[in-house]
């Protein structure tokens, strides 16, 4: 075997030129390959480590699940049987409604518990007390844009009571609007999210005020992110939906392994190039060696012998062009780092711009050099196959004629 | 080893004309023989060498090597005769002109499954090599070699799995006449001291008459 591949080194050796060549044909195919791919993985990489900084990883996001022509409701019962389960350390519910002041104006209304606020650990106050639990007057905080709304149009501020009503519908599907006095107890500092546009209850009030029997939605914390899949399976095996940050962490996987995939699949082109070099160079060879592969034979070399030899050179010119390959691979992901980034930073602009500017857009790993290497490998085998056949065929007698 | 043909015919197709290489050509040589084979240019002798030696098989008749029928229709059992019991020297040499003098060598009995060690197989490279007289010359390519040189080696060469049976074939067409004669010197030693059997196709019939028997051919017939 060791002689094999010294004879093929040999043989090699006596074309160093073109050998070059076609290593490096196939080493720009491997590395266009890499760089491509290395760039998928580095965006894919930042994505997730984006998720990650901005998502609570123990947090699972429960809604009502949805299935066909059913609709399985966030009750009571559910909510215990969540409670119950293992690594669960709280569950949070809480409930929407949209009411309307006498002026007209609509508040979107959450029902929350003080685990709520555990969950969302952004919300502060800017002013004023959270509401009383349990407490004997029907108390709200108003999220940061919907206190200026208000305090512009209806002129409340905190400590004021105004009168707000939620539309119901009877029995026989008339409307009928409950009114309510609420007192503005707190004002919410901007949060950035959702919560600017929403005043938030108590869950006590709120169901008292909708008189609806299930919950609109939950959160669940569990104690170690690991389990957060789990026990999504858990609750979801209740019939209802479950979403966690890692739902989101994987669908971005799946994009983004895709993506590169489609993107590597169509920057392999390049290698078809390198892969019909391979094979042309191969058959020259045979041509310019038939009265030595003829001569071999009638020294006793048989067709497999002959296949051999020529697969060998095959496999130093993969070998090299894999090593090769991987080496301007690196070059390439780093240039496209170097050169892209920038690009990609103003093109995203924004808060996703900012987070990739602090990393690398492009991730190189084991992995990645270990395919180009083996594709290279593969190829060059591959596209021997058929020069090496042909060589393994010819007929010593007529090969040693050959001039 | 001794080597018989039986009605050994051979011919081929140029185009629509049929050419008879061998017509019912029957040879016996016996054990530690030496054949010179001579006749004119197109007379068939070179197509006997081949189909003796395994590299090209006869329309009709047989070839039997040691009393076994040679079966041309078994191509392993054809490559096996050839790395066991033959030793080819060519009129062009046919060194390999990436591998030096000793490698070159080596070479056949890299195909010799059964063969030995790396470092027997350097032993016996080198002792052939001695033989012939190059041992000085066991680093060198062949392009750094003389036409002499460099058919000695492809003597040692045809010798590397120790064969039973030389097919020589014009060794001394491409040399001159004092190389020429050093090269039929290690023939003749080889048939004398090694007991080989030898069929040499020559066209030098002085020489080939002092050192062995001579079979003449004609139009694919022995004389």
């Amino acid at each position: 075997m060791k002689e094999l591949f010294s004879l093929a080194s040999r043989q090699l050796g006596r074309k160093k030129l073109r050998v070059f060549l076609i290593v490096l044909g196939i080493a720009i195919g491997v590395a266009a390959v890499i760089g491509v791919t290395s760039l998928g993985e580095g965006i894919r990489v930042q994505a997730v480590e984006q998720i990650k900084a901005s998502h609570d990883l123990t947090t699972i996001d429960v809604s009502a699940g949805v299935e066909a022509e059913s609709i399985t409701l966030i009750t009571d019962s559910k909510l215990k049987a969540i409670e119950r389960e293992e690594h669960v350390l709280f569950v949070a519910p809480y409930v929407k409604d949209s009411y309307v002041t006498q002026n007209n104006t609509y508040l979107a209304v959450k029902g929350i518990t003080p685990e709520y606020r555990q969950i969302h650990r952004n919300l502060q106050l800017e002013m004023g007390d959270w509401f009383e639990e349990r407490g004997d007057h029907n108390e709200i905080v108003l999220g940061y844009d919907v206190a200026k709304r208000l305090s512009i149009i209806e002129d409340l501020g905190i400590g004021d009571e105004f009168t707000t009503k939620i539309r119901l519908y009877g029995e026989e599907g008339r409307p009928k609007d409950k009114p309510a006095v609420f007192k503005i107890a707190g004002i919410l500092k901007s949060a950035g999210d959702e919560h600017d546009n929403q005043a938030l209850v108590g869950i006590k009030e709120a169901k008292e005020m909708d008189e609806k029997d299930a919950y609109d939605g939950l959160f669940v914390k569990v104690d170690d992110p690991a389990f957060a899949a789990s026990v999504g399976d858990k609750i979801e095996g209740l019939g209802l939906s479950a979403r966690s940050a890692q739902d989101v962490i994987d669908e971005v996987n799946k994009l983004m392994v895709a993506v590169t995939i489609v993107f590597g699949f169509f920057s392999g082109i390049s290698l078809v190039v390198g892969a019909l070099m391979v094979v042309n160079t191969m058959i020259i060879s045979v041509y310019e060696r038939t009265k030595e592969i003829g001569l071999t034979k009638a020294l006793g070399a048989s067709d497999f012998d002959i296949m051999k030899m020529f697969l060998a050179e095959c496999v130093i010119i993969g070998v090299i062009g894999g090593i090769l390959g991987d080496l301007l691979g690196i070059g390439f992901s780093v240039l496209i780092d170097i050169v892209g980034k920038p690009f990609l930073v103003s093109a995203l602009g924004g808060e996703l711009g900012a987070g990739l500017q602090s990393g690398s857009i492009t991730a190189i790993t084991p992995g990645i050099l270990a395919a180009g290497f083996t594709i290279s490998l593969v190829l060059s085998i591959v596209s021997g196959l058929y020069p090496a056949r042909r060589a393994s065929r010819l007929n010593p007698l007529d090969a040693l004629r050959q001039i | 080893m001794t080597v018989e043909t039986r009605d050994l015919t051979k011919y081929y197709w140029m185009g629509k004309e049929k050419v008879v290489a061998l017509d019912s050509v029957n040879l016996k040589m016996e054990e530690g023989a030496f054949i010179s084979v001579v006749g004119p240019s197109g007379s068939g002798k070179s197509t006997l060498l081949n189909v003796i030696g395994c590299l090209d098989a006869p329309t009709k008749g047989e070839v039997y090597l040691a009393g076994w029928r040679v079966d041309y229709r078994n191509k392993q059992s054809l490559v096996r005769l050839r790395r066991k019991f033959m030793g080819f020297v060519f009129q062009t040499f046919n060194l390999i002109p990436a591998l030096n003098a000793v490698e070159n060598v080596e070479y056949p009995m890299y195909f010799n499954k059964e063969g030995r060690s790396k470092s027997e197989r350097r032993e016996n490279a080198m002792k052939l090599l001695d033989m012939v007289g190059l041992e000085k010359r066991a680093n060198h390519l062949p392009s750094e070699l003389s036409g002499g040189e460099q058919q000695r080696i492809a003597i040692a060469r045809a010798l590397a799995n120790d064969p039973k049976l030389i097919l020589a074939d014009e060794p001394t067409g491409n040399l001159d006449s004092r190389m020429g004669k050093s090269i039929l010197d290690l023939l003749r030693r080889l048939n004398e001291e090694e007991g080989k059997n030898i069929i040499m196709v020559t066209h030098d019939l002085e020489s080939a008459k002092k050192m062995s028997k001579v079979v003449r051919i004609m139009d694919g017939r022995i004389q």
